[in-house]
């Protein structure tokens, strides 16, 4: 039977196959290769629906898939390492993939009017990027192991690299692709280290375990390392909590990258010089989540380490605050969006780090959908605006237009944290679970998750008054140039994406009430369900990703339990009011502040702090010391050494080749008495010898 | 009463040795086809000695072989040695440098 | 001018060393060998034997030995093909004629061009000089 789980490797296939017919024949197609990428990403998304709907068990009896489906190398030898493709579908997955999917389908249909409309050239390789980006992301997001992982990862980041360079006639696009691909890679390099650590220790990628009618016939690496745990095993002299933290930090690095975390986020800033639909895709809603969901996915790994989830924790929260007060005082658009993707990805990673999963996975659904939905606003305003970024530029664009405007306004309160929008349910989530496993995790980690609790919880208030600034001065007030008294009117095709993802700003967030659900009894949150399983016992106990064995890895291994300093309810009602009323000082502000005709920068009483935030706390500053003062030297030490000693053996030995071959090139003189009298004395020679030993008989 | 066959053997070794040394010491190519004819012969009278040790006539018909080869030889050889003069206006095998590195 | 042979003076008795190394040695390697005596030959003619050897008529030879046609035949055409390679390669390039060899011990020839005239002389004064 052909169920949905044979289909899957079609939903990357589909935007593959989109990116070959874009970049060879989206020449001769009306909309330049755009039909090809909506076709594809529609398909997929129907796939995708129908997987999760084979997930939940309402179209199939199998309710989740792992399957190695093609062996690239096959080891030969014992204990040699075989590298395979797979697929592994589980309620993550699945969602992730209606995700990605959805986001990507309305980013096509908007580039139609945000590309096309605005006769861009080069259409066929701008579709043929998203192409392989959509189908990358996808296979990223249904790898069944850690090195194919890795392989889609980079090819996203490859994908981001080309998009953000589109333009790349002008100066900033390829210097920002050049970073965002540098910066990444930097991490990355972490991470392949990481890849071959775990495949050296534990002989294998896979995330899920295989099993074949109830029995397990291939082992993942969480659950070796859970064993080898257990059994107080060592690896290469270290115990295997510590050898665990190291693989766990080495892979966490890519993750840093990937998802611009503190301090690798400085490439996603400078990536907002890509067109906007790709900040809208690739550095908002997907491939900078690769990142929280590739810790999403080895969370039975992380939850091993207890210093890997503190760094982890505290990482998040510091770049929540950290990327929130850059926020503050930029004055473009997608800047200030940029700044926010960095912080609310903080938010995710503060979540797994202090044992929320649901938390995180909650937040990265509704992020995507209202991150992407606020890009979108904002490429809306850009075509309107004339590619004019700056929003002191603009004001007044409320009445002149609307559907941008209120579904920006979704967007923005989603961002912000106001209930009932979906940011206020997944982020109240994520600082309450940070704060109950705070006070409930013994030692350190307790104290960790708390502090960075305060970040996260400060970094609120940063939030509620960095986006409603950005939408009084680009909305409100008065017109202060002429474009913006005048806008270009939008299409059809950037209102409908506008639309579906206002509307899914303001619900998705439905998907998990958690403090409805705990106070009224009612069994509402549903994402906790997704993701715990239909029965008790969660999610098919084999596949060892399930939520269930996640709770308990986290009580017996991590030390993360939960405790309610005020009673369980009434911890949850004032962390929410906190988180709440935080955002709503923080939109008053912004209120009491830009709310008027002619706003003013009121950033600058903030004097000498104000040159520290626009300059980004001097972070490309640092890092370009960093790789001209450090790095530069110790390349050219290396060079020497390179050069020195090691091309001095080289060349040593070759120099002795060379002196003796020189001198016994003289007796190739080409005089063939010189040859005669050779083979003359060889022959002497030989038979002196037989004659020595005997004649050889 | 018939001859030893090392006799043969230290004849054939005299001619042999008397070629190799026109060989190695002379550096005219006419000398240099001599001093390989010379070679030959004393292989052709290994060759009859030999048939003659073993009573087999398959040396003596061999060494007849030997002989037409080393006609043909000498027909190249010195229609090689020739052209050598005509090229190099000499027959001293050392000065047909060209092709040397 | 004629031209008589004359002692090659510029003689490499160094190299020459090594043949008479050989000699010595192949000299002390026979004379110390025990070969026995030849066997000799059985009675009839050895000519007549050699020639059916040649064309594999074995059974009529009167002394062992094995045919050979196949070589004769090959033999028969090397020695063709080298005459026509002699030829050949004894053909000057410019004016097709057949030269005579030049014997002359690889002495240069003073005044030798390549025009024809000067060639004809220098071949006759060789000529004369081997007579």
């Amino acid at each position: 039977m052909a169920g949905a789980f044979d289909f899957v490797p079609a939903i990357a296939a589909l935007p593959l196959l989109a990116f070959v017919v874009s970049l060879f024949a989206g020449q001769y197609m009306p909309k330049r290769g755009a039909e090809a990428g909506i076709l594809a990403t529609a398909g997929s998304l129907v796939l995708s629906i129908w997987t999760a709907l084979t997930v939940a068990g309402i179209t199939g009896s199998a309710t989740s898939y792992n399957e190695n489906l093609y062996t690239w190398v096959a080891g030969v030898a014992d204990g040699a390492v075989t590298l395979r493709l797979g697929v592994l579908v589980d309620p993550l997955t699945a969602l992730m993939l209606v995700i990605v999917s959805l986001i990507a389908l309305l980013v096509h249909v908007f580039s139609l009017g945000y590309m096309n409309d605005e006769g861009e050239t080069g259409l066929p390789r701008y579709y043929a990027g998203l192409g392989l980006f959509t189908a990358s992301m996808l296979a990223f997001v249904f790898s069944n192991n850690l090195l194919m992982a890795f392989m889609f990862f980079e090819l996203v980041g490859l994908c981001s690299y080309l998009l953000i360079g589109f333009w790349f006639r002008e100066d900033g696009p390829p210097s920002a692709a050049k970073k965002a691909f540098l910066v990444t890679r930097f991490g990355d390099y972490f991470f392949l280290i990481g890849v071959v650590g775990v495949f050296a220790t534990f002989g294998t990628g896979l995330f899920a375990p295989i099993t074949e009618g109830g029995t397990v016939v291939a082992e993942s690496f969480p659950q070796m390392a859970e064993h080898a745990l257990e059994d107080g095993e060592s690896f290469f002299g270290y115990s295997a909590q510590t050898w665990i933290t190291i693989l766990g930090m080495l892979v966490l690095g890519g993750v840093v990258g990937k998802s611009a975390q503190f301090p690798l986020h400085t490439w996603l800033p400078d990536a907002m010089e890509g067109p906007t639909p790709v900040s809208a895709l690739i550095h908002a809603a997907t491939m900078v989540a690769a990142g929280v969901y590739l810790v999403a996915r080895m969370y039975g790994f992380y939850l091993l380490s207890p210093t890997a989830l503190a760094v982890i924790a505290l990482i998040g929260g510091f770049t929540a605050l950290f990327a929130a007060t850059m926020g503050v005082v930029k004055q473009e658009l997608k800047q200030v969006l940029a700044y926010s993707t960095i912080s609310q990805y903080g938010y995710m990673m503060l979540a797994l780090g202090s044992g929320g999963y649901v938390a995180a996975v909650f937040h990265l659904t509704t992020h995507a959908i209202f991150k992407a939905l606020l890009f979108l606003g904002a490429g809306s305003v850009i075509i309107a605006m004339h590619h004019n970024e700056n929003m002191w530029d603009m004001g007044g664009l409320k009445d002149r237009m609307p559907v941008t405007y209120w579904t920006f306004l979704s967007g923005s309160l989603a961002l912000a944290g106001i209930v009932p929008f979906a940011g206020f349910w997944s982020k109240d989530e994520v600082l309450f679970e940070a704060l109950i496993h705070g006070f409930g995790s013994t030692g350190t980690l307790g104290t960790m998750f708390l502090v960075a609790y305060a970040m996260g919880l400060l970094a609120v208030f940063f939030t509620g008054f960095y986006t409603f600034r950005m939408v009084y001065l680009t909305f409100h007030g008065d017109a202060r140039t002429d474009v913006a008294r005048d806008p270009e009117p939008v299409g059809w095709n950037v209102k409908g994406p506008l639309s579906v993802l206002g509307i899914g700003a303001a619900t998705v967030g439905l998907i998990n009430m958690k403090p409805i659900a705990d106070l009224t009894g009612l069994h509402i949150d549903f994402l906790h369900k997704w993701l715990l399983g239909p029965e008790e016992g969660g999610w098919p106990a084999l596949t060892s990703t399930g939520l269930h064995h996640y709770e308990e890895l986290m009580h017996n291994v991590a030390g993360i339990d939960p405790a309610y300093p005020l009673g369980e309810t009434t911890t949850l009602l004032v962390s929410a009011l906190v988180s709440l009323s935080l955002a709503l000082a923080g939109v008053l502000v912004a209120r009491s502040l830009y709310n008027e005709p002619e706003p003013v920068e009121h950033t600058d009483k903030l004097g000498g702090a104000k040159t520290l935030l626009m300059h980004n706390y001097y972070q490309d500053e640092y890092q370009v010391w960093l790789a001209q003062g450090v790095t530069v030297p110790l390349a050219r030490a290396a060079d020497k050494f390179d050069q020195g000693v090691v091309d001095g053996v080289v060349n040593g030995i070759s120099s002795v080749s060379l002196f003796t071959g020189s001198r016994f090139r003289r007796i190739q003189s080409g005089v063939v008495t010189n040859y005669a009298a050779l083979m003359t004395l060889s022959l002497v020679l030989l038979l002196v010898v037989f004659v020595v030993l005997g004649g050889g008989v | 009463m018939a001859i030893q066959t090392q006799y043969f053997l230290l004849l054939s070794a005299a001619v042999f040795c008397i070629g190799v040394y026109g060989i190695l010491t002379r550096r005219n190519a006419l000398v240099f086809l001599m001093s390989v004819e010379l070679m030959l012969n004393a292989a052709n009278i290994n060759l009859v000695a030999f048939s003659f040790h073993h009573g087999n006539l398959t040396g003596q018909v061999f060494s007849l072989f030997t002989m037409a080869l080393a006609a043909a030889e000498v027909a190249i050889g010195i229609g090689i040695v020739l052209v050598l003069y005509r090229n190099f206006e000499d027959i001293d095998v050392t000065k047909a440098a060209t092709m040397r590195w | 001018m004629t031209t008589r042979p004359r002692l090659a003076t510029d003689v490499n008795y160094v190299n020459g060393l090594a043949a008479l190394a050989l000699f010595a040695v192949m000299g002390y390697v026979f004379m110390t060998s025990e070969l026995g005596m030849p066997a000799g030959f059985a009675d009839g003619s050895i000519t007549a034997s050699i020639g059916y050897a040649m064309f594999d008529m074995l059974d009529q030879a009167a002394i062992e030995a094995e045919g050979f046609l196949v070589a004769f035949i090959v033999i028969a055409l090397v020695l063709d093909a080298a005459l026509d390679g002699a030829v050949m390669l004894a053909r000057r390039e410019d004016d097709e004629s057949v030269v005579a060899a030049i014997t002359d011990g690889g002495r240069p020839l003073s005044g030798r061009e390549s025009d024809g005239a000067d060639a004809e002389t220098a071949t006759d004064d060789v000529t004369g000089g081997d007579d």
